[in-house]
């Protein structure tokens, strides 16, 4: 069990996803990646993206505009 | 929602609300046409940021990520629209009122364009309403890419002429013409409802049971 955290702050779709696809790859089930956003579209994007690959998604909007997720990675 | 750099936005929607009911009573003494088109704009706006609509991902997801929810959405989209563009002209033609269809022939020029478009759509992260929608909320980066749609919407507007002449069109073919209307939607529905079954099966493919 362990935090992970990638910087997608300013990237824009589908960039961020790629990162997070990318980084997941090293880390063992039970990780929790986190990533925080201003593109509303990025977050909604990761939030659909986890849940169709049933990964456990936790989404806040923390600010105006600003998106906080948690992924926690279930399976390989 | 307890986070106190969570400002509430209340007042300036209700503010925002006002402007816009004082704006279209404003329009409707000067033209009901602009008013009819300043809420049907306000109204796109709306379902567009709100539906999270995108064109790029539609197309994108399927061969990046394997998902085709969108996509999905998009064809749903584009059966809708065949269905309303045939009630339009058919109730046009009923009461006997010109109606342009602005169907264009293809040529060479639609896939170069195609393929530009496409091309400059994923990397500025939108097409034109995605761009439009994400300024809307606030994203300075969608602003460059902004420019850039106004610049190639302009250039490509003064040269679509010569676009034509160097590449000509091939002879124009209009469905309806061919096989009568009924025919054509079923042929288009068809096509549609075929592509659909195929995007569900490439993301049940890609992610396994969904």
């Amino acid at each position: 069990m362990a935090n992970f955290a990638i910087d997608i702050w300013g990237e824009m779709c589908p960039i961020p996803l790629i990162k997070a696809k990318k980084k997941l790859l090293s880390m063992q089930c039970g990780d929790i990646l986190v990533l925080e956003t201003e593109h509303s579209c990025t977050s909604r994007g990761i939030v659909v993206w986890a849940k169709a690959n049933r990964y456990i998604i936790k989404e806040e909007e923390v600010a105006n505009g600003i998106w906080h997720l948690e992924l926690t990675k279930t399976h390989d | 929602m307890n986070n106190s750099s969570l400002h509430s936005q209340r007042n300036l929607n209700i503010g925002f609300i006002l402007f816009l009911t004082l704006l279209i009573t404003l329009l409707s003494q000067i033209s009901i046409r602009l008013t009819l088109l300043m809420a049907l704009g306000i109204s796109f706006g709306f379902v567009l940021q709100k539906s999270r609509f995108c064109l790029v991902s539609a197309l994108r997801d399927p061969i990046l990520i394997g998902m085709t929810q969108l996509t999905r959405a998009f064809l749903l989209l584009l059966g809708i629209s065949i269905l309303g563009f045939a009630l339009v002209f058919w109730g046009a033609s009923q009461r006997n009122i010109p109606l342009s269809l602005n169907v264009f022939p293809l040529g060479v020029h639609t896939v170069v364009g195609g393929l530009l478009f496409g091309i400059g759509m994923v990397l500025a992260g939108g097409c034109s309403t995605g761009i439009l929608v994400r300024i809307g909320e606030g994203f300075a980066m969608q602003f460059v890419a902004f420019f850039g749609l106004v610049i190639g919407s302009v250039l490509g507007e003064r040269s679509l002429k010569n676009w034509r002449n160097v590449f000509g069109e091939w002879p124009g073919v209009f469905l309806p013409d061919i096989l009568g209307w009924i025919p054509t939607l079923l042929l288009e529905l068809s096509v549609l409802s075929v592509l659909w079954q195929l995007a569900r099966w490439w993301q049940k493919k890609q992610l396994g049971e969904w």
